[in-house]
């Protein structure tokens, strides 16, 4: 029996399979096909050979919900508000963070005013019903969408996280009439308060729904064609798993899958080589995310926004998301001039289709990959494992408009367009580790995705981390990860009381009643997989006054109220250095962590009997290293190198999946599991 | 103990850069722990503080986002501290401090200043700045309206150790809660500022462990000389010469004249002087602010000059000289009343932007909304019987620059990273309902090639019986000015119905509202740049579509036919341009 993980990229589809029995792990891959995404997993999976019918767990991952928000290519959504407030997605929360900006911009709303509908109805702070919903409004709502072409409809009344009621029933109103519309009501996503934040998380939801539903029912039907029997899953942002059918409705708590399984497989790198600091980068087609784990952990936030900055107020999205720093910039990121005539490289991505002007699939913008092609740092004819020739001549044409630019030849164009993009993916990891406090001397940089080898060496030793490790299958790192992940959803229910009229038997009560709820969730959700749902329980408790809340965790139910309140007097006093033992104290939200456990994947120490230095040297060619020169570097193939191998830089190391880089000055060595290790030489 | 290896590489410049981020991140997690255990809605919603770190001169080397005027004041806190205590200051003392004449802004606005001793040794400060809802004075929310003495306005703080040497000082938080109408709330937001300034003495103890307490004290004096060198570059830059600008106060609310200020900004070589003499004498009222708060104002424009995203400390302000005589608007002297300065500092703010933003457009829109437009509603929840405050500051619109529109819905320049009050938290703590939150479309905006950005609408209805409130908005009759042929903006007003009365107002004292009275703050827009019938035709159709304007003011004031469902009448507009 196998498990296998498919991760869908906006380049490339990813697939790593895991023998339980012989521990062999395979990896495949191959273009990823945005017109019909199914097209890319059925190649990968025809293309990997595995026996359909062995394989017991499926899991799938991508990056579908992030590109089309980042890129803005979600459907025409309308959202519909209580009267008074359709203006609050535009207004947001009205902050300059970029405050000596005098020329500050906010975040474009991802729903413009002609598309933002009001209707008659009100419920205030306590749930009761001020104004009933008015019918005739939502026929006007109905007629407005259907002139308007909108596809998908989010619906947010104010204090639905207390009463959704009129927001269920003008959700289902609006389904009813207009089938082919996708519909979320704001609650059915989040239960907390704040209209801004929830509204736009119901928004963002709504505007790239249409589009997974569609992925998902056709995938769905193709694995079960190709004979694929077994419970399907999806890797969420909260690092866990979960069915197809829940990700179908809410689709937004996809949103970093993949850079969630990555997070969670970098954590296992760290185990496995003893690093349990580690800072993750990734380098994808698209965009390039960060994130750290500190002391073995990888850290998950509710207060994620995206495209957030120190100067940016970025959108509010309110879901269990893994903590990580996310930009544009990747192998398929294209270089441009901006209006002020200064070199760009990115957001816009090339993916993968058309691709980089050197796939010769119709691009003819020239991306990173193509730079780094004219670099001499990928070789055109061991692209992909060979399955993808790269057209030099293309990406040279393509080039030719940054030389002319910037009044240079080509390849000096190609290498400045390198630097671009690689002082933007230093800000981001700065932003994830030094901003954050965190030393990177403390660090080994865990560098995965496509690109991520490619670009660690200048990176690591600008950051001046301690290591930078290369996994086996950089190519398929989030893929892998998601192969060691479980099962997971989060509970929770807010129930705002005062310690002294609460009980030991009330608290009790709320944790098995959020455990039925966990129990039926994994029940119906076709079978998510995995075995024994284990919960960690806590409460979000304050002073009473505060607004935030401090979690405790609650490992027994039933424990003593006593004990639970002197904990929350100590975790308070640990998180901001005072306890008021003398203020009233309030239990707020109930949480409930269920996941259930899977076997994680093994890495099996090389086998050594037939790798050599010698056999692994193939070529020797010029490369670019950036700011260190030109240099005739040493190439060797990485499926060929023997553990315990060492050698100074510059050189290359090729695979399929992906190359890296040793800049002069910086040392290679292989361990025993075949993972490469750069460091700084001497 | 020192890491030999992290000394011996002290003082490279990665090192330097890590410990700049480890400042940064220090103060960013004050702010973070100042939000998140404060008491106060004005902190923990609308972020109304300021967090950050001092050297031992009290120079400021490190702050949050927060407020700018705040951040501007930092070194005037400090300084109080160090001017009183010397070398009397211990390890384990925490300070309090809001005298707005020694370098502060008003009352309600108390500094918390830790200094930092390494080894027995002052190496810096933490200082944290928050808003209290509630500091004691003649009204609810300690900003009457009608105050004409800094007694009127509540608790001073000269300068009060309220820890020694580690040991809380119980009786000056007795005194404070005794003198004070929310004491919980008052003695919360003390608390959780105490918690922010020791958390940035942890910090820099781990640093000094580190790199070394005097690794620590040069990349505080290389930071500043770095951003000094920067700051005096773009100076230098700039051609030499004299930039005036003058404005008008929109009343005082004692008066409804106009006030006149003005400024003369002369800049030669590497350095800039601002001279505010000219600007009326001190008024009756609490609209006046004191020389901290002048600077602090400067600063924020002139940071927007240099350079707008570089972090900020010290250093960039040293080529800054300012010129003004005691008693102005701008200058108040002891014992005047200076509660509502920060209309002060946005007016001041905008007076500098107006005289450099002709010499530098690419760093400058135009006129804003301007005021923070601060309301206040006091009165008793009816079920409770609890005394409720709500400080509020409304955001506007900005004005457009030479390559974009302006923004609509803004916090003033006075604030920064400050948010709105969310609408759901404020009906379930306030005997309020919010009937509309919305652009203000009704009042147009600065018309231009780029058009300035909206105002906003928000009305409120009283729940209870017992409500007040007051308020003070400025640019209430002068318009946000346009450049370049743009349009002026809009005013901000607030208008009042209440027991069948309607009535408009900007410097609102003090007012009873009736149960089910209704209170609409409504701001302005910002000006326009460049003229209207330059603006592309299908900008002024998206415009139509999105009902920010009519079709009407499309033809009017942009010279475009385009009827309501978007078509463009291409022809017709040619003409009509050409006419024009």
């Amino acid at each position: 029996m196998g498990r296998l993980a498919v991760d869908i990229g906006g380049t490339f589809t990813d697939l790593v399979h895991f023998d339980e029995e012989s521990g062999n792990l395979e990896a495949e891959k191959s273009l990823s096909t945005p017109r019909d995404l199914t097209q890319g997993v059925l190649d990968t999976i025809n293309l990997s050979g595995i026996e359909p019918d062995s394989v017991s767990f499926f899991v799938h991952g991508g990056t579908t919900v992030i590109n089309a928000i980042t890129e803005r290519k979600g459907v025409r959504t309308a959202l519909v508000t209580t009267k008074g407030f359709r203006d609050i997605l535009e207004i947001a929360r009205g902050n300059r963070p970029d405050m000596y900006n005098l020329r500050f911009q906010k975040p474009v709303a991802f729903v413009p005013r002609r598309r933002r509908f009001e209707v008659r109805e009100r419920i205030d702070a306590e749930g009761c019903e001020i104004e009933p919903l008015e019918q005739e409004d939502l026929e006007a709502v109905v007629e407005q969408c259907r002139k308007q072409a909108v596809e998908a409809i989010a619906v947010q009344f104010l204090h639905s996280y207390v009463a959704p009621e009129h927001e269920a029933a003008c959700a289902a109103f609006l389904r009813e009439r207009l089938p082919d519309v996708a519909v979320t009501a704001s609650h059915e996503i989040t239960r907390e308060w704040r209209e801004y934040e929830r509204g736009n998380t119901a928004v963002l939801n709504a505007y790239v729904q249409p589009i997974v539903q569609r992925y998902f029912t056709k995938l769905e039907d193709a694995l079960r064609a190709l004979g694929i029997e077994c419970p399907y899953t999806a890797m969420q942002s909260n690092g866990g798993t979960t069915s197809f059918g829940w990700a179908k409705a809410h689709p937004i708590t996809l949103i970093e899958s993949g850079p969630a399984a990555g997070v969670n497989g970098a954590a296992l790198i760290g185990e496995l080589c003893d690093e349990p600091n580690v800072i993750y980068l990734d380098v994808g087609g698209t965009t390039v995310k960060c994130s750290v784990i500190e002391d073995g952990k990888p850290k998950v936030t509710t207060e994620y926004k995206l495209e957030w900055s120190r100067l940016n107020p970025g959108y509010p999205v309110r879901v269990p998301v893994a903590d990580l720093v996310e930009i544009g910039a990747g192998g398929g990121s294209i270089a441009h001039f901006d209006a002020a005539g200064s070199l760009r490289v990115g957001p816009q991505s090339a993916g993968a289709d058309p691709g980089p002007a050197c796939y010769d699939l119709g691009g003819t913008e020239p991306t990173v990959t193509d730079a780094k092609l004219l670099t001499g740092v990928l070789n055109p004819k061991n692209f992909a494992g060979g399955r993808i020739a790269l057209d030099v001549g293309r990406a040279r044409n393509a080039m030719q408009i940054i030389a002319d630019g910037l009044g240079t030849t080509v390849e000096d164009a190609a290498a400045a367009v390198i630097r671009v993009v690689e002082a933007n993916m230093n800000n981001a990891l700065k932003l994830v580790s030094i901003q954050r406090g965190h030393d990177p001397r403390d660090f080994v940089l865990v560098a995965a995705g496509g690109g991520g080898a490619m670009h660690a060496a200048p990176l690591g030793r600008e950051l001046g981390v301690k290591e930078i490790i290369v996994p086996r299958y950089p190519g398929y790192f989030s893929a892998w990860g998601m192969l060691a992940t479980e099962p997971r959803s989060d509970f929770a229910i807010t129930a705002l009381t005062r310690a002294e009229d609460i009980t030991v038997e009330q608290i009790h009560s709320v944790f098995s009643n959020l455990e039925e709820e966990a129990d039926a969730y994994f029940g119906a959700a076709d079978g998510v997989g995995g075995s024994g749902l284990s919960f960690s329980r806590s409460v979000d408790m304050r002073y009473f006054g505060q607004e935030h809340t401090v979690t405790v965790a609650v490992d027994n139910a039933a424990a003593d109220l006593d004990v639970i309140l002197s904990e929350f007097h100590a975790a308070h006093e640990r998180a901001y250095t005072f306890s008021l033992t003398d203020t009233p104290v309030e239990f707020v939200t109930f949480r409930l962590t269920a996941s259930a456990s899977v076997p994680r994947p093994r890495v099996n120490p090389m086998d050594d009997e037939h790798l050599s230095a010698d056999r692994a040297r193939v070529g020797r060619r010029m490369v670019g290293f950036g700011e260190d020169g030109r240099h005739e570097a040493d190439i060797y193939d990485r499926e060929a190198l023997p553990a315990g191998f060492e050698a100074p830089g510059p050189l290359v190391v090729e695979e399929p999946s992906s190359t890296t880089l040793v800049h002069p000055n910086q040392r290679l060595w292989v361990d025993r599991l075949g993972f490469l290790h750069i460091g700084e030489a001497g | 103990m020192v890491n030999a290896n992290a000394a011996r590489h002290a003082d490279d410049p990665v090192t330097l850069e890590i410990i700049w981020g480890k400042l940064q991140a220090a103060a960013d997690e004050m702010g973070l722990m100042l939000a998140r255990s404060s008491m106060s809605p004005v902190i923990y919603e609308v972020l109304d503080f300021a967090c950050g770190v001092c050297d031992d001169k009290a120079q400021l080397v490190a702050q949050t986002n927060g407020i700018t005027v705040f951040t501007g004041t930092f070194q005037g806190h400090v300084k109080a501290v160090i001017g009183k205590f010397g070398d009397r200051m211990r390890p384990g003392d925490i300070y309090m401090v809001n005298d707005p004449y020694s370098g502060g802004t008003h009352l309600s606005d108390v500094g918390i200043v830790k200094p930092i001793f390494v080894d027995g040794e002052l190496l810096a400060f933490g200082i944290a700045v928050a808003h209290w809802t509630e500091i004691g004075g003649s009204v609810p929310g300690s900003l009457s309206p009608k105050a004409t003495e800094i007694f009127h306005e509540g608790l001073r703080f000269p300068g009060l150790r309220i820890y020694r040497e580690g040991e809380r000082q119980d009786d000056l938080f007795d005194l404070i809660a005794a003198n004070v109408r929310l004491p919980k709330m008052t003695l919360g937001d003390l608390n959780a500022e105490i918690a922010a300034v020791r958390i940035a003495d942890t910090r820099i103890q781990e640093m000094c462990t580190k790199y070394g307490a005097e690794t620590i004290r040069r990349s505080f004096s290389h930071l500043m000389s770095q951003s000094e060198k920067v700051s005096r570059a773009a100076i230098a830059a700039l051609p030499d010469g004299v930039y005036k600008a003058s404005d008008l106060i929109d009343g005082d609310g004692f008066t409804d004249e106009q006030v006149p200020v003005q400024v003369e900004v002369r800049i030669r070589g590497d350095t800039i002087a601002f001279d505010f003499t000219g600007t009326s004498a001190q008024r009756p009222g609490p609209l006046n602010c004191a020389r901290g708060a002048l600077l602090s104002a400067v600063k924020t424009v002139f940071k927007a000059l240099v350079d707008p995203q570089a972090p900020s400390n010290e250093g960039w302000f040293r080529p800054i000289e300012i010129i003004v005589p005691d008693g102005t608007a701008f200058s108040a002297t002891y014992p005047q009343a200076v509660g509502w300065y920060f209309e002060m500092t946005g007016q001041i703010s905008e007076l500098v932007w107006m005289a450099l933003a002709p010499l530098v457009p690419e760093r400058f829109s135009v006129g804003s909304f301007m005021s923070l437009c601060a309301t206040f509603f006091y009165g008793k929840e009816p079920r409770s019987g609890d005394q409720f405050v709500l400080v509020e500051p409304h955001m506007g619109g900005w004005g457009a620059s030479h390559d974009q529109d302006g923004t609509s819905v803004l916090i003033g320049t006075a604030d920064g990273d400050t948010y709105n009050y969310s609408i759901e938290l404020l009906e379930a703590k306030f005997p309020i309902r919010c009937n509309r939150y919305a652009m203000n479309v009704e009042a147009g905006t600065g018309k231009g090639r780029y058009r300035g950005g909206f105002g906003v609408v928000r009305e409120y209805q009283m729940l209870t019986d017992d409500a007040h409130m007051y308020a003070s908005l400025g640019r209430s009759i002068e318009r946000p000015w346009g450049l370049e042929g743009g349009g002026h903006g809009s005013n901000n007003y607030v208008e009042v119905t209440s027991n069948g009365d309607s009535w408009r107002g900007a410097r609102v004292p003090t007012t009873e509202l009736a149960e089910g009275a209704r209170v609409a703050i409504v701001t302005g827009s910002g000006g326009g740049y460049g003229d209207a019938h330059l603006r592309p035709p299908e900008a002024v159709r998206d415009d139509v579509l999105d009902g920010f304007i009519t079709v009407e003011a499309a033809r009017v004031d942009y010279g475009v036919i385009v009827s309501q469902d978007g078509t463009i009448d291409s022809d017709a507009t040619q003409e009509l341009r050409l006419q024009a």
